[in-house]
């Protein structure tokens, strides 16, 4: 089966009217005859304009290109970083823009002598994907889900655990705790909440915003809210009342 | 024996007969040899092979007989339209020509069109974002070329051939003459472009820069302008007057108000009347 679908493939002209989204390369299918040395073509006749798509290596994937950022980019690196991206991302994302320039040889030898440590905006973040990480904790409700009937003290490994299921793999050193010991179970804490502070690779700090639900199966279940995480709540510690305040909720 | 003197007179001048070219002819005989130059980098010169794949070395060997045969590329020929000149199509062009989709069907007429796209490129030297129409082989020569300024300034003409292209290349060959004035609020920036580029400015004087880009018909135009301020005509009467005063003072009449000099420079009673003042001005 895949060895007839080649042959038909390579043999050219059985798939002559494919669309090829490339340069046209073609083959006259008669050649002329030649001519004398010096002198002038031959006269063409019709059957000299007779072409045949070439199947040719325009076709083909193009190679990847070398790019060096000249500034931080949030999400991708910071100023002097070399990337290797497709053609078409890298021209009309980076060059284009004016976020980078070409890695030919003249600029990667410029780079790897000169230092960047000058600018500042490096310095403000111990990663590029920090900004990302960032912006996907700050906007992050975190459902601590703890008992319904069993007795429990909020611990951070409650919290770390609560991340992982949201996708975010936090270890417990990262993790602050707010304030005041939370135990339960407690159905005034339900419609409460606080934050915990996550320490980014021992740099950035972002605070998030933790919501506790209480779970419990059969008659003993809560009924479930359309949209919770949309709605605004009280605070369960007046000090964080304003931080909360400030904190955008997820729209 | 009268036949055969016939014919060797003929190829004595066939020898020395040379068919007037389109430089030799009217006013283009004046064109500089700048334009010259220029045109045989544009019209004279081969394009690069883009549509087909030539072959390679002067003489090939025929499989069955042994028997070695010159190599003779004739390009295809192409269709240059005049949407080409509004964008750079990086060499490729429209090509006319037939398809013979069945062995025992009739030939049917196609034309190869590039697929073409609005892209943005960047001109470093100018210092501006363009938006043109290109083919998918443009950006891979300028990428190729590490940038739009590298590849237009690299290239010659003949593969440009467009004439967004070639206008780009002088303005920006005009831009690096100057030393880059677009840069002049960062120093540091100007001097970086033009060591970059500076390079390109040894194959051009600045007459063949003057003259670069420019279509048959510019040119043409360019020297009759040129012609014609070189020679604008002096009105006779300035030339009578002169020669009369220069004849009155040889024959020692001076003239009994006015010096020559004043004379020439005076007035004409004409320009003193002014046709749309009020009437007890005039």
């Amino acid at each position: 089966m895949f060895s007839t679908f080649v042959k038909s493939f390579s043999s050219g002209q059985n798939v002559v009217m494919q669309q090829t989204r490339n340069t046209f390369i073609l083959k006259r299918r008669f050649p002329p005859t030649l001519h004398k040395k010096g002198g002038k073509p031959p006269k063409m006749k019709a059957r000299h304009f007779i072409y045949d798509l070439v199947e040719e290596t325009n076709v083909q994937r193009k190679p990847d290109m070398k790019i060096i950022l000249n500034q931080f980019v949030d999400g991708v690196g910071k100023a002097g970083d070399v990337l290797t991206l497709r053609p078409n991302v890298a021209y009309k994302e980076y060059l284009m823009p004016g976020l980078a320039v070409y890695g030919s040889p003249e600029n990667l030898a410029k780079n790897e002598k000169q230092e960047y440590d000058t600018i500042d905006e490096d310095k403000k973040f111990s990663s590029p994907y920090v900004q990302r990480t960032m912006r996907g904790l700050s906007h992050l409700v975190l459902q601590i889900t703890m008992n319904k009937l069993v007795p429990w003290t909020l611990e951070p490994w409650h919290v770390r655990v609560s991340f992982r299921k949201a996708g975010f793999v936090v270890p417990e050193h990262a993790i602050e705790m707010p304030p005041i010991t939370i135990r339960g179970p407690d159905l005034s804490l339900q419609n409460k909440e606080f934050y915990v502070t996550v320490t980014i690779n021992k740099t950035e700090k972002v605070n998030v915003r933790c919501r506790i639900h209480h779970w419990a199966t059969g008659l003993d279940r809560l009924p479930s809210v359309d949209f919770h995480w949309k709605k605004p709540m009280e605070a369960l510690i007046p000090e964080q009342a304003a931080v909360l305040e400030e904190m955008s909720l997820p729209v | 024996m009268a036949s055969s003197r016939i014919q060797a007179t003929l190829r004595q001048l066939s020898k020395t007969y040379k068919k007037k070219s389109r430089f030799d002819i009217g006013i283009a005989s004046e064109l500089p040899a700048a334009y010259k130059k220029f045109w045989r980098e544009w019209k004279v010169l081969k394009p690069a092979a883009v549509h087909f794949v030539p072959q390679e070395g002067k003489w090939k060997r025929d499989e069955l007989t042994g028997e070695t045969l010159p190599v003779q590329n004739i390009p295809l020929p192409l269709k240059h339209p005049a949407e080409l000149h509004e964008g750079i199509w990086g060499g490729e062009a429209v090509i006319k020509g037939f398809q013979k989709r069945d062995q025992l069907r009739r030939r049917v007429a196609h034309y190869w069109v590039p697929v073409l796209k609005r892209t943005v490129v960047r001109s470093e030297v100018l210092n501006t974002h363009l938006s043109v129409t290109v083919t998918e082989r443009t950006i891979q020569l300028i990428n190729d070329h590490y940038g739009f300024d590298h590849y237009l300034l690299k290239t010659p003409a003949c593969d440009l051939v467009s004439m967004l292209a070639l206008k780009l290349k002088k303005q920006i060959l005009t831009e690096l003459m100057n030393g880059c004035p677009r840069y002049a609020n960062n120093p540091i920036k100007q001097k970086e472009i033009y060591e970059e580029y500076k390079t390109y400015l040894t194959s051009y004087t600045p007459e063949e820069i003057e003259w670069y880009g420019l279509s048959w018909y510019e040119a043409l135009c360019k020297v009759a302008k040129q012609k014609e301020a070189a020679n604008k005509p002096i009105p006779l009467k300035n030339v009578y007057r002169k020669n009369l005063l220069e004849k009155l003072k040889e024959a020692g009449i001076e003239g009994s108000h006015s010096s020559a000099e004043e004379m020439s420079n005076a007035t004409s009673w004409l320009s003193k009347m002014n046709p749309f003042g009020k009437k007890d001005e005039a």
